[in-house]
């Protein structure tokens, strides 16, 4: 059985690699040609395409981290043209929320809920700057740049809160960055030679040297903002003692050169000889420029065209945040000792990447018309992120997802828009917005792992959702308790403005009389609705 | 051993209330409480542990490193214990007489000095860093003394502190919070009448039954059986409940919060939780060291002792470890404001009941109880040796990405001297 498969195999990769010396091969069809024969290969028969609701709902989510409102999902099920769905992602892609939903994303990347620093606890204008960078598509070497260059302050342009996190943790700082933007794993070669890999201590400490120099200083405010900036020194070097192992008290160690993880050392410009460190920078006022700025060759190297981890390390992440699941796992993982069936699918998603000029909309919307994404959340496979791809993924919703979506499906906001009532600031009203972080608050690493736990139920049975199950004008309740429809047809519309899709026959069975049992209709839609927003198939994008 | 079982245990707990109480649709009718209870009853072997915290540290010199005539002795005198050749201070008569139940360490060296260094160091064995966030003692014991389908939550703490929670093994190993009275966290009481509560899960049920007929996947699994787990809790809430109880126990556990606490805290260990935390506060006595200990001590005392007992008498305290620490110990000198400082140099622990061997001392302090003499415990030898008491190998390892992160700090050794062979 195996033999046939492997020439099989090896007759489609012949015709593959026929496909891909083509000049313009579209990468959506190299990603499914490739996922294809390797699905051959593992013998595997994955189900069909997921149906347009089931589509629907998980583009939305993906793409602007809402579900789709009751009258765009009536309008897209009975939309009956062909390119229908290429048509959705590329006005999602156009949407203003996808800036927003993917800032979001990339924000607890960056972050995390608990950030190494108090002072990047409120980054409203870090936020603000990363919406812009996504709804703008600004190529990504190019915000990455602005991010690890930190140029200017924390309010007025935003990028610089990721450094200042780090303020003089030159090793948190190393282990971050090399992980975040390279998928580099140097943690392990702060305290001795990495194992398994072939990172040396020097290597962590060559890099460590690019960010010692770093403080930040607060130069005012605005409004309730601190402006932050990240000033750099002209002198000062990393220490290496050698082995934690071999520590001792008061051993001083010795200064280690910045040193790229190419192994190439950094030319520095020696300083004159008169010069003389300022002792610290007095906050309220802007540092000085130093002399040479380590950092900034360290954001040069990084995002340039030609490093090798560089455009591989974001390819592989949004793929991830698509997939479930990176090329490689984890994303953030490219070791050689991380070998994975699809790294050479990696390479060329990266290189076409690379080619594209980094441009992220390009790329997701490749990723979002492949019949790979577009997979049923269907079969035997019970794996949230299936292996081989050859399910679409599980994932929870965040916590943002799911208060923006709990109050579009209640109709919570058109309630408060019909009274003329003003929208509280900032985008998380409705309920507690520090329960939700607390319950709903993880993960915050981008490919969404599941945990079960009490809290978040407790918080769902007892907790504030009946504040958005409004009962007022405008919302989904008073709608469906005033309609003169049959209960038939109002159970759909339950279904329709909730999970996005036609109940079953079987679903409108129990629902119609679940809600006309008794006299208690008013309670009972209530707790219909609550069902329907508590439920796994809300709770997880499938 | 032989074992003598009634035929309770011979039947799922589960099973035995499915069998009895389930209604045609699958559904359980809640709060009828008090059933739970005694199916519950059930002595077994697996392990449990409370931790009794001493929060702001307390100090060694005031219970179980006694320096008497030497400048740093203070005010107290030691008595004797119902173990020959041990004393402790005299603000402690009700654990002097259950001295024979636990292993003193006098030796304790670590390295975190400030409260919320010295809080994570003592609740996860590991200082606080930027990149990995750790989990505490409670979270552990949840993981690998917990058993999946249990009414109650595994990590339970009474008005306590610590500071990483599950850390890196996530909100499934959350501590459930309970206030300094013993009242549950928000949100855990279902407002609904259990009537209509029932209709509700019902159709939750159907729900959720159409969904996993398509979907095998299992995070819709284990974000149901959660769902479940809480509607278990429902039905234990009673358990918390300890009025009915107090009335009895009062005299023993003392009259005060703490007693109270520990009282709740053997009931949850009683009704098959893995993990609980009693705080009582607070010991950083940097003024009025002396009046400080003078009026915590003996209430925290009375309860512990009686815990102790109450544990003895029902068979759990073989399988119930009781760790009692702070996360630091007080400075020999004494400020010009009769108070001690923070001090990690070498200060007390005390272990008790499960694999533990009681009746004795490890370690010794100088005669100023400046430095350690003998046989320095740090926290990672600390907590290795708590994990091994209750059969967890310390050495196994979490992954963290790619990085292997030990239960126990690498390098830790269990004090072999303070388990039972």
């Amino acid at each position: 059985m195996r033999i046939p498969t492997c020439l099989f195999t090896a007759v489609l990769s012949v015709l593959f690699a026929a496909v891909s010396s083509g000049a313009d091969v579209a990468l959506r069809d190299v990603i499914d040609q490739e996922i294809r024969s390797v699905w051959q290969h593992e013998e595997l028969t994955p189900p069909g395409p997921a149906d347009d609701a089931a589509f629907l709902r998980r583009v939305y989510l993906d793409l602007i981290g809402i579900i789709p409102s009751y009258e765009e999902t009536l309008a897209f099920l009975n939309d009956q043209t062909k390119d229908k769905r290429a048509r959705l992602i590329d006005r999602l892609l156009a949407h203003p929320r996808f800036g927003v939903h993917q800032a979001d994303v990339w924000d607890l990347v960056l972050f995390g809920r608990i950030p190494a620093s108090n002072e990047a606890r409120t980054r409203d204008g870090f936020k603000r700057w990363l919406v812009q960078q996504f709804n703008d598509n600004v190529p990504y070497d190019q915000w990455a740049r602005a991010i690890l260059k930190a140029e200017g302050n924390t309010v007025d342009q935003g990028a610089p809160m990721y450094l200042v996190q780090y303020e003089r943790n030159p090793e948190a700082a190393t282990i971050a960055i090399t992980q975040t933007f390279l998928g580099v794993q140097l943690q392990c070669a702060q305290c001795h030679d990495h194992p398994f890999d072939h990172w040396k201590q020097t290597d962590f400490y060559g890099m460590a040297a690019f960010l010692v120099r770093l403080r930040a200083v607060s130069v005012g405010k605005k409004g309730r903002e601190t402006k932050w900036v990240v000033a750099e020194h002209s002198s000062g070097e990393i220490m290496f003692t050698g082995p934690a192992a071999d520590q001792e008290p008061g051993k001083k160690g010795k200064p280690i050169p910045p040193r790229f993880l190419d192994g190439s050392e950094l030319v520095e410009p020696p300083l004159p000889k008169d010069f003389k460190e300022p002792r610290n920078f007095p906050s309220g006022k802007m540092p000085p420029k130093p002399r040479f700025s380590r950092k900034n060759k360290l954001a040069e190297w990084i995002t340039a065209r030609d490093n090798p981890y560089f455009a591989k390390a974001v390819a592989n992440r949004i793929w991830g945040q698509f997939f479930g699941r990176g090329l490689v796992h984890p994303v953030d993982n490219l070791s050689q000792n991380n070998p994975s069936p699809f790294s050479g699918l990696l390479q060329k998603t990266a290189d076409a990447l690379r080619k594209h000029n980094f441009d992220l909309k390009w790329y997701i919307r490749e990723l979002c018309n492949t019949q790979t994404y577009q997979l049923a959340c269907a079969g035997p496979v019970t794996e949230a992120k299936p292996r081989w791809f050859e399910r679409a993924r599980v994932r929870p919703l965040s916590a943002e997802e799911l208060l923006e979506s709990w109050r579009l499906a209640t109709g919570y906001d058109n309630v408060a828009r019909r009274a003329g009532k003003k929208q509280p600031d900032g985008r998380f009203y409705g309920v507690t917005w520090g329960y939700m972080l607390r319950f709903f608050g993880q993960p915050d690493n981008g490919v969404g792992d599941f945990q079960g736990g009490l809290s978040e139920h407790l918080y769902l049975n007892n907790g504030e959702l009946s504040q958005l199950i409004t009962r007022e004008s405008g919302g989904l309740y008073d709608a469906i308790l005033k309609s003169t429809d049959p209960w038939s047809k109002r159970v759909e519309r339950l279904f329709l403005s909730i999970l996005n899709r036609y109940p079953t026959p079987a679903e409108q069975k129990k629902f119609v009389s679940f809600l006309t049992a008794d006299d208690r209709q008013s309670d009972r839609l209530a707790d219909a609705i609550w069902v329907l927003m508590t439920c796994s198939e809300f709770r997880f994008n499938h | 051993m032989k074992k003598f079982c009634t035929p309770i245990e011979h039947v799922s707990r589960r099973a035995f209330l499915k069998g009895t109480f389930g209604t045609v649709t699958g559904g359980l009718l809640m709060n009828w409480g008090g059933l739970w209870h005694a199916a519950e009853n059930v002595k077994n072997e697996r392990k449990h542990c409370i931790l009794l915290w001493m929060n702001g540290g307390v100090s060694q010199f005031e219970t179980f490193d006694m320096k008497p005539g030497r400048p740093t002795g203070g005010l107290f005198r030691p008595i004797q214990t119902n173990v020959t050749g041990i004393q402790i201070c005299e603000l402690m008569p009700n654990i002097a007489r259950q001295m024979d139940k636990l292993a003193v360490i006098r030796s304790m060296h670590t390295s975190q000095i400030d409260h919320p260094g010295g809080i994570h160091l003592m609740h996860t064995g590991y200082a606080a860093t930027a990149n990995i966030r750790y989990p505490e003692i409670g979270a552990i014991m949840a993981k690998y003394l917990g058993k999946e389908e249990s009414d109650l939550p595994d990590f339970i703490k009474i008005s306590s502190q610590g500071n990483s929670g599950a850390g890196y093994l996530g909100p499934k190993y959350q501590p459930f919070n309970l206030d300094h009275s013993g009242n549950l966290p928000p949100f855990s009481l279902s407002r609904l009448d259990p009537q209509d509560e029932l209709r509700r899960h019902e159709l939750r049920q159907f729900v959720e039954g159409e969904f996993a007929k398509k979907h095998k996947v299992e995070t819709a699994r284990m974000h149901q059986e959660a769902y479940e787990g809480v509607r278990r809790l429902q039905r234990a809430k009673a358990v918390f409940d300890i009025e009915d109880e107090w009335e009895k126990y009062r005299d023993r556990y003392g009259d005060s919060k703490f007693g109270k606490r520990c009282l709740l805290a053997r009931r949850l260990i009683e009704s098959g939780v893995a993990f609980v935390e009693v705080g009582q506060s607070s010991y950083d006595t940097h003024a009025d060291n002396f009046t400080g200990h003078k009026g915590l001590l003996p209430p925290m005392e009375q309860a512990w002792a009686a815990l102790l007992v109450d544990l003895e008498e029902r068979g759990l305290l073989q399988s119930t470890l009781v760790v009692w620490m702070g996360e630091i110990g007080r400075t020999p000198r004494i400020n010009n404001r009769s108070g001690r400082d923070h001090y990690v140099r070498a200060w007390s622990t005390a272990l008790a009941g499960a694999g533990i061997k009681g009746g004795q001392v490890y370690g010794a302090t100088d005669k100023d109880g400046i430095d350690v003499k003998d046989n320095p415990v740090t926290e990672g030898d600390f907590f290795a040796t708590i994990y091994k008491a209750v059969g967890i190998n310390p050495k196994k390892e979490h992954y963290q990405g790619i990085r292997p992160i030990p239960i126990a700090p690498f390098g830790s050794k269990v004090v072999d001297e303070l388990l039972r062979s």
